[in-house]
């Protein structure tokens, strides 16, 4: 039924009521603010949570109908991101309130995350050259910055960021990746 | 490299590159781009899937990583840190021209050799794995090195070492010039003693 709308077309609805259109929204943006909870809190629990204070926010905006400019849905969602972000961050307590409050309601099951054979990533790294594998491993360990990994090795900022974008390219190609 | 331009309209015809999404992964974008990034994937569900796959590929790496089964040049501040995140790290300090004996014991998670050698006068520097009658078994061309560091730090699988039954190897640190020329900076034995059981014989890494 709303497959052919818009983010921004369920917007209204949701003003006037539309019940499916909430769910609707809360379908389609809960797998992207949980990838922005994972970015930005590490921690897949924590990235659920997320999406619910998020989604609780937004349904409650958009019943209210605050969002002025219903194009501009995905910056208003994000900007709730970055404050709940930085509310959890400030305040776990508050955090734990709304979770009891709200519950479970308004999570969808997040996408399932794809999985990788084990050996066969080894295996990959194991061929790369010498330096792209240090730097792959230097990176990853405990996810290093381009500078924190030049700065470790000697080598410039610059030639780090070459030679993850080409290992991991290398990585992917021995994945069978497609993209 | 491309990113997302601000202000355009945003769809998966103008997919994020795989680079950069592993960049806003690492967090190391700038906070423009990564809100660009961030604005696109808010609304994109096709680059949302493959930053999935992006996550899955850097978990991968990660606990690879932190396995301790790859043979890899690191940093000494890489063994600092695993050691402070709780990992029992055994190293090695052979002096140059020297051996040491050595093992791995069942609850180890690094195994680390430090190679004491002056890099300062070598463009390019191969590490040399040779059994002990001096033939070499394996070789790890063009390491990494700091040319202020002083010394090569490499990890050596701890899963082959767990495995690898009472054996000598040579380490040979070489210049290589361009010319492929090869001049020897410093060599350092080891003499694993096995203490774990396990089949006899091994290769190698």
């Amino acid at each position: 039924m709303y497959a052919g709308l818009s983010d921004g077309d369920l917007a209204p609805r949701i003003a006037e009521g539309d019940h499916e259109a909430e769910a609707e929204i809360c379908r389609r943006m809960g797998p992207r603010i949980r990838l922005y909870g994972l970015r930005h809190l590490r921690s897949p629990s924590a990235a659920d949570d997320l999406v619910q204070q998020v989604l609780l926010k937004v349904i409650e905006a958009l019943r209210n109908a605050r969002l002025r400019e219903p194009d501009k849905l995905a910056q208003f969602v994000l900007g709730i991101c970055r404050m709940t972000v930085l509310d959890l961050r400030r305040s776990s307590n508050r955090q734990k309130e709304l979770l009891a409050i709200f519950g479970g309601d308004l999570v969808p099951d997040p996408p399932p995350m794809p999985t990788l054979d084990d050996r066969q990533l080894a295996s990959c790294v194991q061929a790369l050259k010498e330096r792209e594998r240090s730097v792959v491993v230097m990176a990853f360990y405990d996810e290093q910055t381009a500078s924190e990994t030049a700065r470790a090795l000697g080598i410039s900022e610059a030639n780090v960021r070459v030679i993850r974008h080409r290992a991991l390219q290398q990585l992917r190609d021995c994945m069978g990746a497609t993209q | 490299m491309t990113t997302p331009q601000r202000g355009r309209h945003i769809d998966c015809s103008n997919p994020l590159e795989t680079a950069v999404l592993m960049d806003y992964w690492l967090a190391d974008l700038s906070s423009a781009v990564e809100e660009t990034v961030e604005q696109h994937l808010m609304s994109c569900d096709g680059c949302g899937d493959r930053l999935r796959g992006v996550i899955a590929l850097a978990e991968g790496l990660r606990a690879l990583a932190r396995s301790g089964s790859l043979q890899v040049v690191v940093s000494d501040q890489f063994v600092k840190h695993a050691a402070e995140t709780g990992l029992r790290v055994r190293e090695y300090a052979p002096p140059r021209g020297e051996a040491v004996q050595c093992t791995v014991a069942a609850d180890d998670d690094l195994l680390v050799a430090r190679l004491a050698v002056d890099v300062t006068t070598a463009s390019r520097v191969d590490l040399s794995w040779c059994d002990p009658q001096g033939v070499e078994r394996q070789r790890m061309a063009d390491i990494p090195v700091r040319v202020d560091g002083g010394t090569v730090v490499c990890q050596q699988s701890i899963t082959w070492a767990k495995a690898s039954p009472s054996a000598t190897m040579v380490a040979r640190l070489l210049a290589v010039d361009e010319k492929g020329t090869e001049r020897l900076l410093g060599e350092y034995t080891f003499h694993h003693t096995r203490t774990i059981p396990g089949p006899p014989g091994w290769e190698m890494p």
